[in-house]
């Protein structure tokens, strides 16, 4: 059904800041299709959430569900943000960030966006990290570990999900084509040397809490804001094609 | 004044308050609307429910309120004023020096008042900064670089007018300088929480205190990094106390790795109020234990001698109050006599 196939592809977009999908983190307000045309409804937890984020997560709703062969026309609505009719003209319009804000913007968002996944990479990777730490790997056997092991060195529980994510990211920022290549490796793909692995690991433990921390910060402001249950959304999900403008109760 | 089961007291400093006024009267867009919604959003999300208020109260609360949550239900001593001014959202401004200035001169000994500068002022704004110490005799300032002013939507620490701003605060003995990171600063193409503006600033003007206000929140790995490098950078704990109520864990691991890597000597008590009441804030600090795993694995603690200094040895270092002096002159004052 396309309103699945639709919730499919914004699955793939992120939170930059928060490296999780909006469709987990309750961003997604509603998916309306009428034959070719989508519109998606898009939220965030406050009025002021930085304008640069919303535009890349409106532009990247975008992209992705136009590459549905199906799709013609795709229009994203943010709504109750400070900045939400200049970010829908600019995105529904096709204009880049810098030409949506000509004033306040000295250049686009490719920067911000590799600051983010830098971050996003130092969060997988002290995830897994902590998992092999937990087993009781010896430094040594973590730093030796290749890019070729990841696939199997965790089989059971949560590692091998966490083991795909960090390789995932690997291969995101082309650090994933030797499988001999070291596996545990900084945001620009020098290796980890023994004596700064300590210094390393906190840092990237810091990365890690700060953006959980964000995350959790997110998502209680936003159930706040919408007084919305999973329940109402489920609700939405299975009664298909109609409008499913997010209930707000101020 | 907190008196632990013991009976040793603590003498508390709330290191961020405000007296605002966002009434609809006083709303001139729906920017001020919707700063206000936002602040009342964090209330909801991290309260405790009897501490929700009515969105009428919330808007605007006036002096009484004040002084009854916040000292004879707070077990705040001295509270202090951070000015936010908002003249493009609102009439009169939300939340100004003057405004603030009324509770001030009612109670005198009970506030530290703290001015406020934009560099965008230019030369009148450095009149003003004098006028306020002329007036006030300021000791602090907050500075809120997300501020929308004319086609501007916010300016950093290490604009050239803001040195000079600085250089002015050295000058006027205006030590402590409060900064505020807010979502919407200039460029709109940046990440508008970044601090490092503040370590650059922090290591031109060794003589200035920079109060990172909510600990560089949402980029606390990047604050922490930048306090543990600069001796005169603090951390204001606005919005990460709240979370001790609903969110315990996650209080207890920012709070290590503030210990760790900005130090007990540098983190002051705030409630943010009105956004949250200083009573709960207080009640359930003071019964906190710091989990063990995390007193392992971080070598912190927080000792009644650490949370001493964070609710008030702290910012009464930082703006010269003598703790036992200053608690004979509270003892009897009309405040004391109403609690």
């Amino acid at each position: 059904m396309r309103q699945d196939e639709v919730y499919g592809q914004l699955a793939q977009v992120s939170d930059p800041e928060l490296d999780q999908p909006l469709t987990e983190l309750g961003f997604i307000g509603g998916v309306r299709v009428e034959g070719g045309t989508v519109t998606v409804h898009f939220r965030l937890p406050t009025f002021w959430c930085a304008a640069n984020f919303a535009f890349l997560m409106s532009a990247d709703i975008r992209e992705r569900v136009s590459e549905l062969p199906w799709v013609e026309r795709v229009e994203v609505r943010l709504q109750d943000h400070c900045f939400d009719q200049e970010i829908n003209d600019g995105v529904n319009g096709g204009k880049t960030f810098a030409e949506t804000f000509p004033e306040l913007a000295t250049g686009n968002l490719e920067e911000l966006r590799a600051t983010f996944r830098a971050k996003a990479f130092l969060f997988r990777q002290e995830c897994l990290l902590r998992s092999v730490l937990e087993l009781g790997w010896s430094e040594e056997a973590i730093l030796d570990v290749r890019v070729g092991d990841l696939p199997v060195i965790l089989l059971y529980g949560q590692g091998k999900a966490l083991a795909e994510r960090y390789l995932a990211v690997l291969q995101e920022r082309g650090l994933a084509s030797d499988a001999t290549a070291p596996a545990f490796v900084h945001p620009d793909g020098r290796p980890v040397a023994a004596a700064e692995f300590r210094a390393h690991l906190e840092h990237a433990r810091r990365t890690r809490f700060s953006m959980e921390f964000n995350a959790a910060f997110c998502r209680g402001l936003l159930k706040t804001r919408y007084c919305e249950t999973e329940e109402i959304r489920a609700l939405d999900r299975s009664a298909g094609a109609r409008d499913k403008h997010p209930r707000l109760r101020k | 004044m907190f008196k632990t089961a013991d009976g040793a007291e603590i003498f508390i400093i709330d290191g961020h308050t405000h007296l605002w006024d966002a009434s609809p009267e006083n709303c001139l867009n729906k920017y001020g609307t919707g700063f206000i919604d936002c602040f009342h959003g964090y209330q909801k999300f991290l309260s405790p429910p009897e501490y929700v208020w009515e969105r009428p109260v919330f808007c605007k609360y006036g002096p009484e309120k004040y002084v009854k949550d916040v000292f004879v239900k707070g077990y705040v001593d001295v509270g202090i004023f951070q000015p936010t001014y908002l003249k493009e959202f609102y009439k009169t401004g939300f939340n100004t020096t003057e405004q603030n200035a009324y509770l001030k001169e009612r109670y005198p000994d009970r506030f530290i008042l703290n001015g406020s500068w934009d560099p965008r002022d230019g030369e009148a704004g450095l009149d003003y900064l004098t006028s306020l110490v002329e007036r006030y005799a300021i000791k602090g300032v907050k500075l809120y670089t997300a501020e929308w002013k004319g086609s501007s939507r916010g300016w950093k620490l290490t604009d050239p007018w803001a040195t000079r701003y600085l250089e002015k605060c050295q000058q006027l003995g205006v030590k402590n300088i409060h900064v505020h990171k807010g979502p919407t600063i200039w460029p709109l193409s940046k990440d508008a929480f970044e601090v490092h503006d503040v370590d650059e600033a922090a290591t031109s003007f060794t003589e200035l205190n920079f109060i990172v206000e909510h600990c560089g929140l949402p980029r606390l790995e990047d604050y922490c990094w930048i306090a543990a490098q600069e001796s005169n950078v603090y951390g204001g704990l606005a919005v990460v106390m709240p979370f001790i109520h609903s969110r315990p864990r996650y209080f207890a691991e920012v709070m290590a790795n503030l210990l760790k890597w900005v130090g007990a000597d540098k983190l002051l008590f705030a409630s943010d109020y009105a956004i949250w009441e200083p009573k709960w804030i207080v009640d359930k600090f003071m019964a906190f234990q710091m989990p063990q795993d995390l007193k392992e694995e971080f070598g912190v603690d927080l000792t009644l001698e650490v949370k001493r200094k964070i609710l008030g040895e702290n910012a009464a270092r930082l703006y010269g109050i003598d703790i036992a002096q200053h608690k004979k002159k509270l003892a009897n004052d009309a405040i004391a006599k109403a609690a």
